[in-house]
């Protein structure tokens, strides 16, 4: 195999396959990153960590056609280092690659690509497209509810799903089992019929790492039960799928909170955030108290003391106290894009629901704390 | 508040037990024993009832008794000899049979284990079918019974389990949990042993009920670092997973003494009892260690350790004896009186690995969960 190609070009896609490597592997190939030049021109960079794998394929001058496997992080490296503007050149032969750019010489070790393991799709019946602004708010308004406990793998991803209602819609869900995301969107032609499916939270994190470079185009989607795959721009994402049941969620949403709290999320949200600058690693607790138009915030904690803050709000309601894990509070304000966020709450022990209004595609449930 | 209301991810969790796991075996091997008061375990003056079969119990024959009280109690008793590779081998047979519904199993010896069937592997449709369903399936391929608890937490299916034994069924739904644990001596609480019974009497506190009246701040004047344990634990919340990949790091046992131990002779021979009791857990659990740890107490509750370490895993039971009684000559001759003694045996086979898996997930108790079923 030899090839020629512009650093910044290397660089880049080199970027998107060598996050899906894992910096230590047991299995020497995982470090690998499969190269391969084609009589077309043009090469395919390729990484996988046996879930998860991507496929980026560059503009190149190919010399000789063929493929090989070199460490992705030395050779993301290398292309890092290289002055800007050069031409890299590949040259593998004899078990060996040597790549030349500029008065910088080197010649690395290399694995055959035959080891290579390449994740069989299988069919993949399902195919749909979605704009990656979509795919976007998706990701970004669930991700952080995803659980990261290793015993409910289940749990360890998005859930998407499709539902009748009075339109067809398609559902992306996240729990870690004290919050609840949810995001429901039009359902794309070519969805209908699609399994349930949950996507690893590794998937979604390389996955939202593309979308940033690839934010104006629409993105398609190809997937089974037990495989995903996203193509977009000049990137293949392909992922297993998580083998397990999400939980029914939806009956964990409430719908008979009587209690509306209407409030800027931005100072309801710095407001957390200042009281909570006396809570301790163990005690994350912020206490709210709900009164006529204004609610108090209020950290109390043994080592450090006492803070709280009163935040206007609109609220009828009769009075009462709730707390909260100030960082999930947070978390879920962060994600309002509006001036205003509703709390729809019943009693300290409740689920509490937020969302900006009843029109807006994401929904958030938070579970109190004890305070 | 959230007290009583169920603020955990419900979690649905077997606790199997089986009956007199060893003392059944020997019955089922042997026909000539079966209906007898049999004990597994050395008849020998030091020697120790392993486990014991249901018709020796009745004359008040218990796991952990010195055989001579034992032979006392029950002068027809029959001792046999234990068969450790026989019970490993039931031992597998049972697991694979918990691993048919769940991969989430924790094994806790040889004859005991939690399984998380939230997942319901095998699509039964409820946790106290499969705990059926697992009863029946040891019993068709071991010709053993063995007894379930079925609750939302392992607290809680490990007391149901023991609730009807011998071959039966507990459930204690969510609901259920508060009254359940109410009406629960302190005893059965794990960790709460004669002492701190005897304690809790004084403090007027019999029940889960009555500890459950105890605010936390008391509890921990009290009974110290259980006391967070004694506070979730009397509100039926126990917040603990069952942990597949859990490997034990320690085997050991402890006993407080009602008189403080003084002479050397009593210390030698309470020392020697503790031996027996130790070594059978060991071996009951299957565990190998490199690190055996004395911890002695004094009466004036100043407290001692002393451990050693050998190259190699502790062979057998003379091996550990050993070592266990050169660690009891450093702290002799003691000056004040021993109310604890205490072996441990530590470094075990397979522990490392499981240090560096072991993520720190730490669940806070006040945070409430969403109820999924």
């Amino acid at each position: 195999m030899k090839a020629t190609i512009e650093r910044a070009a290397l660089l880049k896609s080199l970027g998107h396959v060598q996050s899906v490597v894992e910096r230590r592997n047991t299995i020497p190939i995982l470090s690998n990153v499969l190269i391969e030049a084609s009589d077309g021109g043009g090469i395919k960079l390729m990484a996988t960590d046996l879930d998860l794998q991507v496929v980026e394929t560059v503009e190149a001058q190919v010399e000789t056609a063929g493929s090989i496997t070199v460490s992705a992080h030395t050779l993301f490296d290398i292309a890092r280092k290289l002055p800007d503007g050069s031409q890299v050149q590949m040259d593998a032969a004899d078990g060996k690659m040597k790549v030349n750019a500029g008065r910088a010489r080197f010649n690395l070790q290399t694995l055959p690509r035959d080891d290579f393991p390449i994740i069989a799709e299988g069919d993949l019946p399902t195919r749909f497209e979605l704009p990656a602004t979509s795919l976007i708010q998706i990701i970004d308004k669930t991700k952080f509810a995803i659980s990261t406990e290793e015993t409910r793998y289940y749990l360890n991803g998005i859930f998407l799903h499709v539902q009748d209602e009075d339109t067809p819609v398609l559902k992306a869900a996240a729990t870690d089992g004290h919050r609840l995301a949810r995001v429901t969107l039009p359902r794309p032609a070519g969805a209908e019929g699609m399994p349930d499916v949950i996507v690893p939270r590794k998937c979604v994190n390389e996955l939202r790492k593309l979308l940033d470079e690839n934010s104006e185009s629409s993105v398609q989607i190809d997937l089974s039960a037990s495989k995903i795959r996203f193509t977009l721009g000049s990137a293949i994402l392909t992922s297993k799928l998580i083998d397990g049941t999400f939980p029914d969620y939806t009956r964990v949403i409430p719908t008979g909170n009587d209690k509306l709290l209407k409030i800027d999320p931005k100072s309801f949200a710095q407001g957390v955030d200042r009281v909570s600058t006396i809570a301790t690693e163990k005690t994350r607790a912020v206490k709210m108290a709900l009164g006529d138009d204004k609610i108090t915030l209020s950290v109390t904690s043994p080592e450090n003391g006492k803070a709280e803050e009163e935040v206007p709000g609109s609220y009828t309601e009769e009075a009462f106290e709730i707390g909260f894990n100030s960082r999930y509070l947070m978390d879920i304000l962060s994600e309002i894009e509006g001036d205003t966020v509703e709390l729809h709450l019943a009693d300290a022990g409740a689920p509490t629901l937020i969302r900006e209004n009843d029109k807006s595609a994401a929904l958030y449930v938070l579970m109190p704390m004890r305070v | 508040m959230t007290e009583s209301a169920p603020d955990l991810l419900q979690r649905k969790i077997i606790h199997i037990d089986m009956d007199a796991f060893f003392a059944s075996v020997e019955q089922r091997d042997d026909p000539e024993l079966q209906g007898k008061p049999v004990a597994v375990g050395g008849s020998s003056k030091r020697g120790v009832v392993a486990a014991a079969s249901y018709e020796a119990r009745e004359y008040g024959v218990r796991s952990a008794m010195p055989s001579i009280t034992a032979k006392r109690r029950c002068p027809d008793l029959i001792f046999v000899k234990h068969r450790f590779h026989v019970y490993r081998e039931v031992s597998q047979q049972i697991r694979a049979i918990f691993r048919m519904h769940s991969e989430l199993v924790e094994p806790l010896s040889l004859d005991e284990a939690f399984i998380d069937v939230t997942q319901d592997k095998m699509g039964i449709g409820n946790a106290t079918r499969i705990a059926e369903m697992i009863r029946a399936e040891i019993k068709k391929q071991t010709n053993l019974t063995a007894s379930a608890g079925v609750s939302y937490n392992k607290f809680l299916a490990k007391i149901a389990s023991d609730q009807n034994k011998p071959d039966g069924i507990c459930v204690i739904k969510p609901h259920q949990g508060a009254d359940f644990v109410a009406q629960l001596p302190v005893r059965r609480f794990f960790g709460v042993g004669p002492k701190t019974a005897e304690r809790m009497a004084k403090l007027n506190i019999h029940n889960g009920a009555d500890l459950r009246a105890q605010s936390e701040d008391f509890l921990r004047q009290h009974f110290g670092k259980s006391a967070g344990y004694l506070f979730r634990a009397s509100r039926g919340v126990d917040h603990r997973e069952v942990r597949a990949d859990r490997i034990r790091k320690s085997v050991g046992g402890e006993r407080t003494y009602g008189d403080d131990l003084v002479t050397d002779s009593d210390l030698q021979d309470a020392f020697e009892n503790i031996i027996d009791i130790v070594w059978n857990s060991i071996e009951k659990s299957g565990a190998r260690g490199r690190t055996v740890t004395l911890k002695a107490k004094y009466a004036d509750f100043r407290q001692v350790t002393r451990s050693h370490s050998v190259d190699h895993y502790v062979a057998d039971k003379n091996e550990f004896a050993a070592i266990g009684r050169e660690l009891l000559e450093q702290i002799m001759p003691v000056e004040n009186g021993v109310r604890l003694l205490g072996l441990t045996l530590a470094n075990l086979e397979g522990a490392e690995a499981a240090d560096a898996r072991s993520t720190a997930s730490v669940h806070d108790a006040n945070q409430s969960t969403f109820d999924f079923d």
